[in-house]
């Protein structure tokens, strides 16, 4: 059985029908065409998938699209504005935080997050929170130093 | 040496941005109109016989498209090591047995996935089940289940330049059961070199094995067009010219009638080479319903079944002279390769052609096994073998220095190899770091101080060190890089190169080859990669041979369009060519600076007065320019590689002596990568390396009871999160490789191979606890330390 739902995804209003079983993570790839959001592992192990629901990191593959009606939920594809890279877009690239790029949406929605909450975090509090999202590429020193750097900056 | 304005900066990736915003398009997610899913239904047993497959009640299905089984492959087979002496021994879909659990039975194409996979379990297989064997010396014993019953023989998909080659049925000849390959070398005089030494010892070391964890699932996308008969595939892979030679020869297709393109590819290290089922399948459903057809492999196939590092044990006997010079070192090594050889003949040459240029040793003597198991197939993974024998290697040195009262890192210099060295099978060393890697490293963890000096308290530390080699690309299909340089009209250039993108970042670095050699900037490039069709033949992303290899392919392609662009100018302003210079997207006669000309007019003009020329450089190199041969598996026979990257890691942990707990505190990862291209890139290959090195080394384990997986999930198989990033010191040796574009060759593998002997070598001076056996774990060191403090009250 299909059912309509309607999400604000990135701030827009989107319907789609889908049957109720059918997780966030499926709906954002397969019926809104949103690939940025990644599956690592379905099963809420990898932070590849991370999207922010109501601002808070959510495993997208844990979550029925039905239960985010009404809820704001934010993917990668809108964090840079029109012409402009987030900060921490630039500070990724920058600092070599990017290898392949698997893990990386989900990592820069958590840092953003965590930005978004405390600008100026210690490195331990940095780790801890990128610490549901498994990177095998960078071993994570630079991504580490990426967030520092917007931190820094940030008056 | 520092005139460099492109190269040798730590300029930031040119894939970034489309990286960062989430549009850069992986293999999974390539969406094609009409698109169908396939599934694959695996093997429920380790080692079974087929009796019959009924699709019948599946076929009825609504939804489903196609199924096929072994009797629509029969005859095909296929592998990645497919030679004469060690001819293919894989089926897309299993014949007449099962040899692991996870070994393809069938595959479904259906319009969902959901639909794939109840089609799956109305798929009726009857086996008759057989015994099997889970270990290699088990298996090797004349009394062990046979695992492939028949020889081999018959015509190998293998070929030399077009022709065909006959089997030489390897299997008939070999001494032991269920061998697979077999290498085997020696220099020297074994015995005579033990007979000089004043301290022998013999030990056995094992490992077990680990998953690569690519962060993007195995995935291929297939769409066949009947009409043209042509295929086309995007694969998440690390090689697209083998993945077309090796598809073309399995799906008997043309080679010019398949087209292998790359899409990002989230992840790789080694295990996105082999030839895989799924890819197979795909294509040959597509064939069958006309339709393109996606196969997305789960995660937890992905452990099962996308090959995994060899587990391998390793037996060694070392003999040294008072004066810590090795004299005899006798290494054997047997690979487990699961229930297909896999890379099984690859990585028994490699543990010896990986390792053997680290130390100078006179007497030397090497054999290694690849014996089939009924455990999941095992392939190539970051170091391939290097890992293994090196754990082997330096953690027996480790205890050689102890128990003679010297410092492993003086030993270690004494026996290490120099620039100018020549290997017995006649590479010669023509860039060597190693003794500035050790002493680096040695100094980064404040060797002196920290060595034999535990402290007193509950928490222990210690300091270990560890060296590797590593190839810089190889003879291997197919054979050589080429590349194509293509000027615009505002003097800019665009790159052609079939290199692969796995998150290494080649397109940069090969970027800021061309914009160097050129004299333009990096943001002048574009990169067009990783399509068959499109761009010329590449050695592909594996091996280590992308810097070296692809970059002197795309440095001489570049060369060749500036030779051009020179030219015309030249003839403009009358002057010669060697007087000629370029930068800044400009050319300069040198010692005139008021003649200068932009490349955008020497377009032109090349355009107007060279009949319509508009200037495309090409250039080519081979895997290795002094061969014409692949290096013989069995006889380590021929040459390797042009060129060695050689590292080198030191580890410090502290040891909690109450639980065994361990944290790794410091790593000083020194990597000798001739001239590192690009900064920030190395130290990225280096970094990912000491991650993934530490995994391996603390966390890492596929766990198998008969056959059965028990680690198939990131919450079953751990790996190195960020609360877990040691301080990681990367020394960059620079030494300047003649071989290679501006001096560079490998750096992203060697640089994880001493990982394993570092740490266990750090415990083991922390607490005296020697572990033999991958992963160190709390438990092992915990259990040794009760040992320790019984044995001494
Ligand atoms: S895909 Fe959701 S956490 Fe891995
Ligand atoms: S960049 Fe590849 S997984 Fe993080």
């Amino acid at each position: 059985m299909k059912q309509i739902i309607t999400l604000k995804v990135n701030g827009e209003l989107r319907d789609a029908a889908i049957s109720v079983n059918k997780t966030l993570l499926e709906v954002l790839r397969e019926d809104l065409g949103l690939t940025g959001t990644k599956k690592g592992c379905d099963h809420g192990e990898c932070g590849a998938c991370t999207v922010l629901v109501n601002g808070i990191p959510t495993s997208s593959c844990l979550t029925l699209a039905v239960t985010c009606q009404g809820k704001d939920i934010m993917t990668i594809e809108s964090l840079a504005s029109i012409d402009k890279l987030h900060p921490l877009q630039e500070a990724f690239i920058n600092h070599g935080a990017i290898q392949c790029g698997f893990c990386t949406p989900g990592m820069l929605l958590v840092a953003k997050t965590l930005l978004d909450e405390d600008p100026h975090p210690d490195r331990e509090k940095i780790t801890a929170s990128i610490a549901g999202n498994i990177c095998r590429c960078t071993g994570y020193v630079k991504i580490i130093e990426a967030i520092e750097a917007v931190a820094a900056q940030t008056p | 040496m520092n005139d460099h304005r492109v190269v040798g900066k730590g300029l930031p990736r040119i894939d970034g941005p489309e990286k960062a915003t989430g549009k850069a398009v992986f293999t999974v997610d390539v969406e094609l109109k009409g698109m169908l899913h396939g599934k694959i239904l695996r093997s429920p047993y380790p080692h079974a016989r087929i009796i019959s497959i009924d699709t019948s009640e599946a076929e009825k299905l609504p939804g489903v498209k196609a199924i096929m089984t072994g009797k629509d492959t029969s005859g095909v087979r296929y592998a990645f090591v497919d030679t004469p002496r060690y001819p293919a021994d894989e089926t897309p879909l299993a014949v007449d047995k099962v040899r692991y659990i996870g070994d393809e039975v069938a595959a479904v194409a259906a319009i969902s996935e959901e639909i794939a996979e109840e089609a799956l379990r109305l798929i009726k297989v009857e086996y008759e089940i057989l015994p099997a064997v889970f270990t290699p010396e088990e298996a090797m014993k004349p009394e062990a289940p046979v695992i492939h019953d028949a020889p081999m023989e018959g015509t190998s998909a293998w070929e030399e330049w077009g022709a065909a080659t006959k089997t030489r049925s390897y299997e008939k000849e070999s001494p032991h059961n269920n061998l697979n390959a077999y290498t085997s070398y020696s220099i020297g005089n074994i015995e005579k070199g033990f007979a000089s030494a004043d301290y022998i010892r013999e030990d056995r070391f094992t490992t077990k094995g680990t998953a690569h964890c690519a962060m993007e699932p195995h995935a291929a996308v297939a769409s066949y067009d009947p009409i043209e008969d042509k295929l086309d595939m995007w694969l998440s892979t690390m090689g697209i010219f083998l993945k077309r030679f090796n598809l073309s020869k399995a799906l008997r297709l043309p080679i010019s009638k398949v087209r292998v393109r790359h899409s990002y590819c989230g992840g790789a290290f080694g295990g996105k080479i082999d030839a895989f089922p799924y890819e197979y399948c795909a294509a040959y459903l597509s064939m069958k319903t006309g339709k393109p057809v996606r196969i997305e492999l789960t995660r937890e196939e992905c452990f099962m079944t996308t090959r995994q590092r060899h587990p391998i044990i390793v037996d060694i006997k070392t003999g040294i002279t008072k004066d810590g010079k090795i004299v005899a070192q006798d290494v054997k090594v047997i690979a487990d390769s699961g229930g297909y050889r896999g890379s099984g003949a690859i990585v028994v040459f490699l543990c010896h052609g990986f390792s053997f240029p680290v130390y100078d040793i006179p007497n030397y003597r090497y054999e290694g096994f690849g014996v089939y198991t009924n455990n999941p197939i095992r392939g190539p993974q970051r170091g391939h073998g290097a890992p293994q024998v090196r754990f082997a290697i330096d953690s027996q040195l480790d205890l050689i220095a102890r128990e003679n009262g010297l410092d492993p890192v003086e030993l270690m210099l004494k026996n290490v190899r120099h620039k100018g060295d020549r290997l017995p099978n006649g590479d010669v060393l023509q860039s060597c770091g190693l003794t500035e890697c050790i002493t680096g490293a040695a100094n980064a963890v404040n060797w002196q101080q920290n060595r034999n000096n535990p402290g007193a308290g509950r928490k222990k530390r210690g300091v270990g060190i560890s060296a590797s080699a590593m190839f810089s690309g190889a003879m291997y299909y197919p054979f050589a890089s080429a590349a194509m340089v293509k000027m615009h009209d505002d003097g800019t250039a665009t790159l052609y190169t079939g290199s692969q993108e796995i998150g290494q970042g080649c397109y940069t670095t090969l970027a800021q080859v061309l914009a160097e050699e050129l004299g333009i900037g990096l943001e002048d490039v574009r990169v067009v990669a990783g399509d068959t069709e499109l761009t010329p033949i590449d050695i592909g992303s594996f091996l280590s041979g992308g810097a070296l290899v692809t970059g002197n392919a795309v440095k001489l392609a570049a060369a060749d369009a500036k030779k051009q662009l020179f030219e015309v100018a030249a003839e403009s302003f009358n002057v010669p060519i060697e007087d000629l210079e370029a930068r800044d997207k400009r050319i300069f006669v040198r010692n005139d600076e008021s003649k200068t000309m932009p490349f955008a007019k020497a377009v032109q003009l090349s355009v107007f007065r060279r009949n319509g020329n508009p200037v495309i450089g090409t250039g080519s190199y081979k895997g290795n320019p002094e061969t014409d041969r692949y290096p013989s598996l069995a006889k380590a026979k021929g040459l390797f590689t042009p060129a060695y990257g050689f590292s080198v890691q030191a580890a410090e942990v502290e040891v909690d002596t109450e639980t065994g707990e361990f944290r790794l505190v410091r790593v000083a990862n020194f990597h000798d990568c001739g001239f590192p291209l690009n900064k920030t890139i190395v130290e990225g290959q280096v970094e990912g390396c000491t991650s993934m090195g530490q995994g391996q080394a603390m966390l890492e384990e596929i766990v198998l009871e008969n056959g059965q997986l028990f680690s198939s999930n990131f919450l079953d198989y751990k790996l190195p999160l960020a609360t877990e990033t040691p301080e990681i010191i990367d020394g960059l040796v620079s030494t300047i490789e003649p071989n290679g574009p501006f001096g560079a060759k490998e750096v992203g593998e060697g640089a994880l191979a001493g990982m394993l002997a570092a740490i266990a070598n750090a415990v083991h001076d922390a607490t005296g606890v020697r572990v033999r056996e991958t992963p160190v774990t709390p438990e092992k060191i915990l259990a040794d330390l009760e040992k320790l403090a019984k044995s001494s009250s």
